[in-house]
């Protein structure tokens, strides 16, 4: 089945991240699958209106301001004409949203069940349940998902989360892990340190990242051994505190710090590797881990959220998210690299090659848009009642929410009616029949 | 879907198990865990730690008192003064009596020059504080007052480890609405010894009641039953009905809040599992 699919999200190139890179090799690989895949986001700066990238990929920048954190202002009702337009000039059939933060993939889905177009969410990130602020977003998601057709987690645990938080049926959500481009992160054994043991941290500098941890570890772990180094890619917050030990403990020779990486510059530091540790406190996936492993890396990491699925225990080394546990990860870990009792990284490479691929992500979710395809439409009452069973106060806010969006659609296409509005020529379906 | 799974399915992304990837495991939700740090409270307990906030209310119901009679005239400026200075004097007595095991490193010599200060500044201000706010109507300032005042008690550093404690915000806000009632009063010598009542009640006094209370625990109800009866005793001569409803608001903070806080407990659903951030013990 050829599907129409409309990616919604925020986060997109020209910003950089987990789930902008994900939006767009998933976007690329369904594309060569045959499927028309646009992709709607807010602009960025002067990156207004239509581009296109690589493959004819084609990409909405639509003109809503950025409110926070590169979200747009939740409006509920104001995005309605133009992503209306959109779905209708692209002749899309599934509208996909991506990441719980973004407020235009809420809104793109919610209008998108309007108009009678299925939806499908994917989330990136896991939630407490414990403070205000996450309260305050589970209720959003709750909205969200209540009407949604189906939802893809990107690993059992976030599988988890995401069922607690929105409430939703467990057989309606799918796990689909992320991937990487093997081809990205070849290692390179030659660019090793030929006698001493190099420990590289690639990740943003910040709390949720566990830098404390790390500021306990290095000291302990410089004095145990002197033959190991650190080399630490990333900025942010926290590296304050790390520089501040780095000056006490007397190690700015065994202490580099890269300062903020792009993309295609983490590979060069993951190869002088020989160890990667990563600290974080909570973490749905963890590409980061992926990624070094990919490079031949041993890994060593704290056991949060969806880590302990990602690597077999032969790649992967788990502590509990204290100092003392992680120094005695990283022990083992150095003593096994003394030891050579090591994957070699050429071959952790050709497994990971295969172990998660943007074309298999590609397949499964092609799964689930088939699956989301065949299911039969609900008409509005199930969808009000849906909505209605929410909560006692949101439960009549949503409610309230989707009359209004129906309102403003009906409104719409008495002012704007659909047949005049110009669709967009197909090119991939007209290259196909010429084939 | 997968009809007669034939393997048992592990929770891992590394392979393809081959079940659907909607699969739901009899697993699922295993590691859920609920209410893990729920505290079992003790009935007496809690009245007896509920002290704390009724000798903070009644340190505000004190400033009130001092504050009312001194706009009526019943008490005199120099009078205040000398009730706050004995009782000052006494309080760092007390203190520095206190057998406690401390580091800090001021003298004596410290904190008088600390009192100087305070003192020198609040009297050569007190002529603008006392016309400070002579342009605005009497009620705005009642009602700026209680609202600061209450505040105070909302942010006051109770012991509790909360998001919203304060002591910063409380000391602060105590001190605002014993800057906009000395405003009311009639002469410099009123509005200063108003401004430094304020500071020994809200300052002073919390800190004292703090370190006595870790000196000597026992001594806590004790000095929570004497503070509360003088005050209501004190309050029963301004005024007949403010006594009672102190009286009311303290038999429901001590006895009737303990009992609510107990009842709703059963009802407490908090959800802990592998997603929660973890929390740095070391």
């Amino acid at each position: 089945m050829r599907h129409h699919i409309c990616m919604v999200c925020d986060f997109f190139y020209p910003n950089q991240g987990g789930v902008e890179s994900h939006v767009y090799h998933l976007s690329q690989c369904l594309l060569d699958r045959g499927h028309k895949v646009v992709i709607a986001t807010h602009s960025y700066g002067n990156r207004k209106g239509i581009r296109y990238l690589d493959n004819g990929l084609k990409v909405y920048y639509l003109p809503f301001p950025v409110m926070y954190n590169q979200s747009i202002l939740p409006t509920i009702l104001t995005t309605l004409p133009l992503l209306r337009n959109v779905f209708i000039r692209e002749n899309i059939t599934i509208v996909h949203g991506h990441s719980a933060f973004s407020t235009m993939a809420h809104e793109g889905m919610f209008h998108a069940r309007n108009m009678g177009i299925k939806t499908v969410f994917t989330d990136h990130s896991l939630f407490g349940f414990a403070d205000a602020s996450s309260i305050l977003t589970n209720k959003l998601l709750k909205f969200s998902l209540a009407d949604c057709s189906h939802a893809i987690c990107v690993s059992h645990t976030s599988k988890e989360n995401t069922v607690l938080r929105a409430r939703i049926q467990p057989d309606t959500v799918s796990v689909i892990p992320n991937a990487v481009d093997a081809s990205m992160f070849v290692p390179d054994p030659s660019k090793r340190h030929k006698n001493k043991i190099t420990i590289v941290i690639v990740s943003r500098l910040v709390y949720r990242k566990g830098m404390d941890l790390l500021a306990g570890i290095i000291p302990i772990i410089c004095n145990k051994h002197p033959d190991v180094q650190f080399i630490i890619g990333g900025d942010g917050p926290k590296r304050i505190i790390l520089e501040e030990i780095r000056e006490n403990y007397q190690l700015q020779d065994r202490v580099k710090f890269c300062g903020s990486l792009r993309h295609s510059e983490v590979r060069d530091v993951l190869v002088q590797g020989d160890i990667l540790i990563n600290t974080s406190l909570t973490e749905a996936f963890c590409i980061a881990i992926v990624e070094a492993a990919c490079c031949g890396l041993q890994v060593v990491s704290t056991k949060v959220g969806g880590v302990p699925e990602v690597l077999p225990p032969e790649m992967i080394k788990l502590a509990e998210p204290s100092v003392k546990a992680l120094v005695v990860a990283l022990d083992e870990a150095i003593s096994d690299h003394r030891a050579g009792n090591v994957l070699h990284p050429l071959e952790a490479h050709e497994r990971i090659k295969t172990m998660y691929t943007w074309p298999n992500v590609a397949t499964r979710t092609e799964v689930v848009y088939d699956m989301v395809q065949t299911l039969p439409h609900r008409d509005k009452r199930t969808r009000i009642n849906r909505y209605y069973q929410c909560g006692p106060l949101a439960g009549k806010l949503f409610v309230i929410a989707m009359v209004l969006d129906l309102f403003f659609l009906y409104i719409l296409q008495i002012l704007l009616p659909e047949k005049n509005i110009e669709l967009a020529p197909d090119f991939a379906q007209q290259v196909n029949k010429c084939a | 879907m997968a009809a007669q799974p034939r393997k048992t399915w592990k929770k891992i992304l590394y392979e393809n198990q081959g079940f659907p990837d909607h699969y739901v495991d009899e697993s699922f939700l295993d590691e859920l865990k609920k209410n893990l740090y729920t505290r079992e409270y003790e009935y007496w307990n809690i009245v007896k730690e509920s002290g704390v906030v009724t000798q903070q209310l009644c340190s505000v119901s004190i400033f009130v008192m001092v504050f009312i009679l001194m706009d009526v005239k019943l008490l005199a400026a120099e009078t205040l003064g000398y009730i706050s200075v004995c009782l000052t004097v006494l309080g760092y007595i007390v203190n520095c009596c206190l057998p406690l095991k401390s580091d800090k490193t001021r003298t004596y010599l410290d904190d008088m020059k600390t009192v100087c200060i305070f003192a020198g500044f609040s009297y050569c201000l007190s002529p603008v504080l006392v016309s400070l706010t002579e342009t605005i109507a009497t009620d705005t300032i009642y009602a700026m007052t209680t609202v600061m005042l209450i505040a105070n008690l909302c942010f006051h550093d109770y012991g509790a480890d909360a998001e919203m404690v304060s002591g910063v915000l409380s000391l602060n806000s105590g001190l605002f609405a014993s800057v906009c009632l000395a405003s009311r009063l009639h002469t410099t010598q009123h509005s200063f010894v108003a401004v430094t009542f304020a500071v020994q009640i809200f300052a002073l006094w919390p800190a004292l009641r703090r370190n006595i209370r870790q000196a000597i625990p026992s001594s806590h109800v004790t000095m929570t039953v004497t503070f509360a009866l003088m005050t209501v005793v004190s309050l029963t001569f301004i005024s007949m009905t403010a006594a009672i409803l102190l009286i009311i608001i303290i038999v429901f903070i001590t006895f009737v809040c303990p009992y609510w806080l107990i009842t709703l407990q059963p009802y407490k659903n908090n959800i802990h599992g592998p997603w929660d951030e973890a929390v740095i013990t070391d």
